[in-house]
């Protein structure tokens, strides 16, 4: 009742539109009750031969018909502009507040779960604060406005009459709530279907290869026929529900029928009573459904919103204090003070008690097996995470005291598999600057030695890409990021694995164009070849969360039996490696 | 002005070729005549005793109730009742039957889409975005699932009502029908005006929701690149304004709606005044009766809603229309890659390949073709040869691979094994004896079993296990909490790239195949998985004939012939130190990694 109560909220900002909308539909439907009540009159006049009142109630039932037809398109401009309004709010809501969650809260939750809150969850609140409980509204005020009527009309037949609305009513809202599972369950099941044939479409080559289309295709023929299935036990609720609600109230009628005739012929009812009676009763059928149905909506929306408070209630956990100062001006000196970090609550610590002063400008490669802390020392110093216990410090300021925004502008950081954004590639280049020029833009690309195949891309700089655009390789996407990066001009730069998918060629390119870059900044390099790690004026070798050395390489070479043996053993040699041609961005062969 | 009237017109319309679409729906449901003609007629019986209940009333009313006559009334509302009964049983039975033939139909559609798309070569793959044709069996799909659950009903009562009306308002009385049938034009060009203003109004409602779902989704997937940059405010600027231009189109659609339908219901109270007076007048003149007149208004009701239902389905009426059309299109893609009708049954492979004198052009959409990919070719290899392939991104290296496995035909000369050309053998018995690695391991989702047994269903959990263990697989599939029962997720990704890769080997080793063509990975895993992958590669290429896009140093320097392309020809061949003896192409390779390695 409590979210309920929360989400009638939203219309705060409506009341008045609310309060016009009610007013409105109430006109409107006391319009559409005069019309069969005028027409009862006019039958009665013509029964007993009143040719002049016949004209009069004419001429009312138009007007009747005039100030509906005005009412009814006021009550729809309002209710339209009052639920997209809630809708629009909500959304922004919803959205402002994701964007200001911090990282750690999009590590524990789906994307999917996300999306589903801030599409299908609000997608029903909206239903009922913008059309269901108008529509509550109005079908309780037709039937008890019918009902009055027919109670003033004759109150023993409108007594027999009112019999099956409780029942309709029940039956209506019991369907939509079974309804709704076993419809979701076919979404449910559509969506594995969507799945079985994406992997049939991209995996087409293994398919083919193995000779296995008859397999794939029982596989795909029983995920069609699940879903058949339950679209059936879908059908059979339709089938046992809805015409039973067209049923109760045809019985009802039959009923009037019988009885009211009774009335007309031992002359307690009037033939136009009666007939104004019949019209009330069959006004009354479409009311008592939606009713139904609205009530459903009704218990719909406060288990969504239940999911959706969920979200609007938690509090973003990486903030700055109010009034935070900006960081201070520096070179990006780095200092790590007894940094412990564990992404979840006595889960393992990924760093464990980490001391580090970092002196500025220098160049650090970050070496160490999958796991043993080097994305998470290089996510810490961009404020992506707060550390369990110690302090991070750029330049002398604890960056949980200094405005966020003022960190990320100073800190750069791309990995091995970037994110782009499905918008062209001058604006994900330009995106920490949006208001860099092209020339600035072109700069940047030529320093990732991504400007060359820039201009071969279909529209060049304006090429859309992402998702929705055209996709590239991996090795061009790292480019692309690291041109990002670069336009970003940050203090501290972090490429964390950003060149593992470019070929050796354009790697060294890229090596030669980025020691211009690093010049004058603090650069993080996490990295598996050599030849980067050579990069580096220091080296820093993680092991299981602590500093297992720190030094450059000939100080390593001394010191430490892990870093020989990695320079013994080389990297993943990739003299040969070649990417695929844009062309054919599926897997190749 | 004339292009806008021809733009009207053709919304009007729809496209052309409705006759056809038409009939493909039909042929989807040519199966179950039997359960379609119940359907109709269960639908038909069902409206026509919904339309009952009016006349019967008024009869009631002219029979039973004015001649104070009970004991007919009696009889009238038993009719009453029994037509209540016909509804309730019709549309029980239309319900399911509707529901069970369209989604019957759409099951088929979707079986007859993948079966298409099998059949399909992989050049057509190439050529189109996955998710273009996944769209196809999805979106496509459920707009025809509307279109063929809720409209087959609404047309159907739809139209059965307004035709049933228009008759029984005749049949009360010809004038007051007559009189009512003014109001059809005011009708007809209302909802011709709202139908096509809407079908645009609707049509920009779902194209600025689906940009606000994408806008949504991105930045929810690139969380981390929005704080690593702190583009937070920009992302909730623009979609504010995403936001924004989906409110403005749902407010055009609430103005339409604001217009038509109170509109409707006024026309439906014009009526109502227009019979009220005629009518009156009628029996006031004695020339009809009070009870034609009440039944006559009663009737009223069902003529006009009928019209405003149907001129609602007119725009899943286009969608529909419009998902058919591409599902044809779909349908319509010719193999140019088709078994030959004569194919036989390739024998137990030895193993020798030959590319005689092989040339290879890929096609654009267009039909045209574009520069030689592979110029000339002539290569034999031996049984029991590995070669690896080697050259620059563009040389023609994976071309020459897709040939042995037939995923394309040579547009010049001929690949043969063991002498067959490939062209002559079914694709079943070439390419089940040919294992074929690509780059990326793409497993499907299912268990670690699974997905090793893929080119083996009746393997073994021995075999399976043996498979893996020659690998170098076994140790790490143990080392997972669930063995070989692990789920390995959508696309493998429950599992790191080096597992994958080694589960991709067990699978290629399997199916043992007799030639293995085989793209080496390219992606960083970390040193102790590398030396598994190295070792499972070489117990995968013992003994068999096998072609190699090489990128490892130690792969190509196991190999026993390395193959150097060029520009689609091949520039130099022969063994690791043969080739820098030679100082040629090969050799400058190998210096830059050399000195890469060691810088």
């Amino acid at each position: 009742m409590r979210v309920f109560a929360r989400l009638l909220g939203f219309l705060g900002p409506y009341k008045r539109g609310v309060l016009w909308s009610a007013g409105l539909a109430t006109l409107a439907i006391l319009a559409t009750v005069a019309i069969p009540y005028l027409s009862g009159v006019a039958v009665d006049a013509i029964h007993s031969h009143h040719r002049g009142r016949l004209l009069y109630l004419a001429l009312a039932i138009l007007g009747a018909g005039v100030f509906r037809l005005g009412v009814s398109a006021g009550r729809r401009l309002v209710a339209g502009h009052v639920s997209l309004g809630v809708e629009y709010d909500l959304r922004n809501l919803m959205f402002g507040h994701l964007q200001a969650q911090e990282l750690a809260f999009f590590d524990r939750q789906q994307t999917g779960q996300l999306m589903s809150r801030a599409t299908v969850d609000l997608q029903s609140i909206r239903f009922f604060l913008g059309y269901g409980l108008v529509f509550i509204l109005q079908s309780a005020l037709t039937i008890s406005l019918a009902a009055v009527a027919m109670f003033v009309l004759e109150p023993r037949l409108a007594a027999i009459a009112l019999i099956p609305v409780p029942f309709v009513v029940y039956v209506a809202n019991r369907y939509s709530r079974l309804a709704r599972p076993a419809l979701q369950e076919v979404q449910q099941r559509i969506a594995e279907l969507t799945a079985d044939t994406e992997e049939n479409i991209s995996g087409v080559r293994v398919v083919k290869a193995f000779a296995r289309e008859a397999h794939q295709r029982a596989r795909f023929e029983r995920s069609v026929g699940r879903v058949f299935e339950q679209s059936m036990v879908e059908a059979r609720l339709q089938a046992r529900y809805n015409p039973l609600i067209g049923l109760l109230p045809q019985v009802g009628l039959a009923v009037i029928l019988l009885v009211g005739g009774y009335f007309v012929i031992h002359h307690s009812l009037s033939i136009g009573q009666f007939t104004a009676f019949y019209t009330y009763l069959l006004m009354l059928l479409s009311p008592m459904r939606t009713l139904g149905v609205s009530l459903s909506l009704a218990q719909r929306a406060t288990a969504s919103g239940a999911r959706v408070f969920q979200i609007l209630d938690r509090l973003p956990q990486l903030t700055s204090p109010p009034g935070a100062p900006p960081l201070p001006a520096g070179n990006g000196h780095v200092r790590f003070e007894g940094v412990t970090m564990r992404y979840s609550e006595g889960g393992p610590a990924a760093l464990r008690d980490v001391d580090l002063d970092l002196e500025a400008g220098r160049t650090i490669a970050l070496v160490g097996a999958t796991g043993s802390g080097k994305s998470t020392l290089a996510a810490l110093v961009a404020r992506l995470y707060d550390p369990t216990a110690g302090r991070v410090l750029i330049d002398g300021a604890d960056l949980r005291e200094v405005e966020v925004a003022s960190i990320r502008a100073a800190v750069a950081i791309t990995g091995d598999d970037p994110f782009l954004f499905s918008t062209s590639v001058h604006d994900n280049i330009a995106y920490a600057r949006p208001e860099a020029t092209r020339a600035e833009v072109i700069e940047a690309a030529r320093r990732a030695q991504a400007h060359e195949f820039i201009e071969r891309l279909p529209e060049g700089y304006e090429t859309r890409i992402g998702e929705r655009g055209l996709s590239v390789s991996g090795g061009q996407r790292q480019r692309l990021a690291i041109a990002r990066a670069i336009i970003a001009d940050p203090r501290i730069l972090i490429l964390d694995d950003a060149t593992s998918s470019v070929d050796a060629s354009t790697e060294r390119e890229i090596k030669r164009a980025l020691a211009e870059v690093m010049a004058g900044r603090t650069t993080f390099i996490i990295a598996h070849r050599l030849s980067t790690i050579a990069l580096a004026d220091e080296i820093l070798l993680l092991e299981d969360g602590r500093v297992g050395a720190h030094g450059d390489h000939e100080e390593l070479l001394a010191g430490s039996a892990l870093y020989r043996e990695i320079v013994e053993k080389g990297l993943p040699d990739s003299v040969f490696l070649t990417r695929k041609p844009l062309e054919s961005t599926g897997a190749s062969l | 002005m004339s292009a806008r009237l021809d733009d009207v017109r053709r919304r009007l319309r729809g496209t052309s070729g409705r006759g056809r679409r038409l009939r493909g729906l039909a042929s989807l449901v040519g199966p179950y005549r039997g359960r379609v003609a119940l359907m109709v007629l269960s639908l038909i019986v069902g409206t026509a005793a919904t339309l009952a209940p009016a006349p019967l009333a008024a009869q009631a009313i002219d029979q039973g109730i004015l001649p104070h006559h009970f004991g007919r009334l009696a009889l009238i509302v038993v009719l009453f009742g029994v037509a209540a009964l016909v509804v309730w049983v019709m549309t029980v039975a239309q319900t399911y039957l509707v529901e069970w033939v369209g989604q019957r139909a759409l099951a088929d559609l979707r079986l007859q889409i993948f079966e298409h798309l099998q059949r399909l070569p992989v050049s057509f793959y190439e050529s189109r975005p996955t998710g273009v044709l996944i769209s196809r069996m999805t979106n496509d799909v459920e707009a025809l699932d509307t279109l063929v659950t809720d409209s087959v009903v609404t047309l159907f009562q739809g139209g059965l009502t307004l035709v049933g009306t228009l008759v029984i308002l005749l049949t009360f009385d010809v004038d007051l029908a007559l009189v009512t049938f003014i109001m059809i034009p005011l009708i007809a060009i209302g909802s011709l005006i709202f139908r096509v203003a809407s079908a645009d109004a609707y049509r920009r409602t779902r194209e600025t929701i689906g940009a606000i779902t994408g806008n949504l989704q991105e930045s929810l997937s690139g969380a981390r690149v929005v704080r690593a940059f702190g583009q937070e405010r920009r992302h909730a600027r623009e979609f504010a304004e995403l936001n924004e231009h989906n409110r403005g189109a749902n407010m055009t659609t609430v103005y339409l709606n604001a217009a038509y339908f109170p509109a409707i219901e006024f026309v439906s109270s014009l009526a109502t005044v227009a019979v009220l007076l005629y009518g009156g007048d009628q029996v006031l003149n004695g020339n009809i009766k009070l009870g034609i007149l009440v039944g006559f208004l009663a009737a009223l009701n069902n003529f006009f809603d009928p019209i405003t239902q149907l001129s609602q389905l007119y725009t899943t009426y286009q969608s529909g229309m419009a998902a058919l059309d591409k599902i044809f299109e779909l349908l319509d893609e010719k193999s140019d890659l088709p078994e030959a009708p004569d194919a036989k049954t390739l024998e137990r492979i030895r193993g020798e390949l030959h590319f005689e004198r092989v040339s290879f052009a890929y096609r654009r959409r267009d039909g045209e073709a574009t520069r030689l990919a592979l110029d000339d070719i002539e290569l034999t290899v031996a049984p029991g040869e590995t070669v690896a392939l080697v050259g620059a991104t563009g040389a023609g290296k994976s071309t020459l691979a897709k040939l042995v496995a037939r995923f394309y035909d040579p547009t010049l000369g001929r690949v043969l094994i063991d002498g067959t050309d490939i062209r002559d053998v079914t694709f079943q018995s070439l390419r089940s004896q040919m294992g074929i690695v690509p780059q990326e391991a793409f497993l499907f989702s299912g268990t670690i079993r699974s997905n090793i047994a893929f080119g083996a269903p009746q393997a073994s959990d021995a075999e399976i296990e043996a498979a893996a263990r020659s690998v170098g697989a076994h140790e790490v599939i143990a080392a997972l909490e669930k063995g070989y029962d692990t789920e390995v997720g959508e696309r493998g990704g429950q599992l790191s790239a080096g597992q994958r890769q080694l589960v991709a080997f067990a699978r290629a080793m399997a199916a043992d195949p007799r030639i293995l063509v085989l793209d080496e990975a390219t992606s960083n895993v970390d040193l102790h998985t590398e030396a598994r992958i190295e070792h499972g590669l070489r117990r995968l290429l013992a003994g068999r004939t096998a072609i190699v896009i090489a990128h490892r140093l130690s792969t190509i320097r196991g190999a026993t012939r390395i193959v150097v392309l060029e520009g689609g020809r091949i520039r130099e061949q022969g063994s690791h130190d043969e080739l820098l003896a030679a100082g040629g192409a090969y050799a400058a390779l190998y210096r830059d990694w050399s000195t890469a390695a060691a810088a």
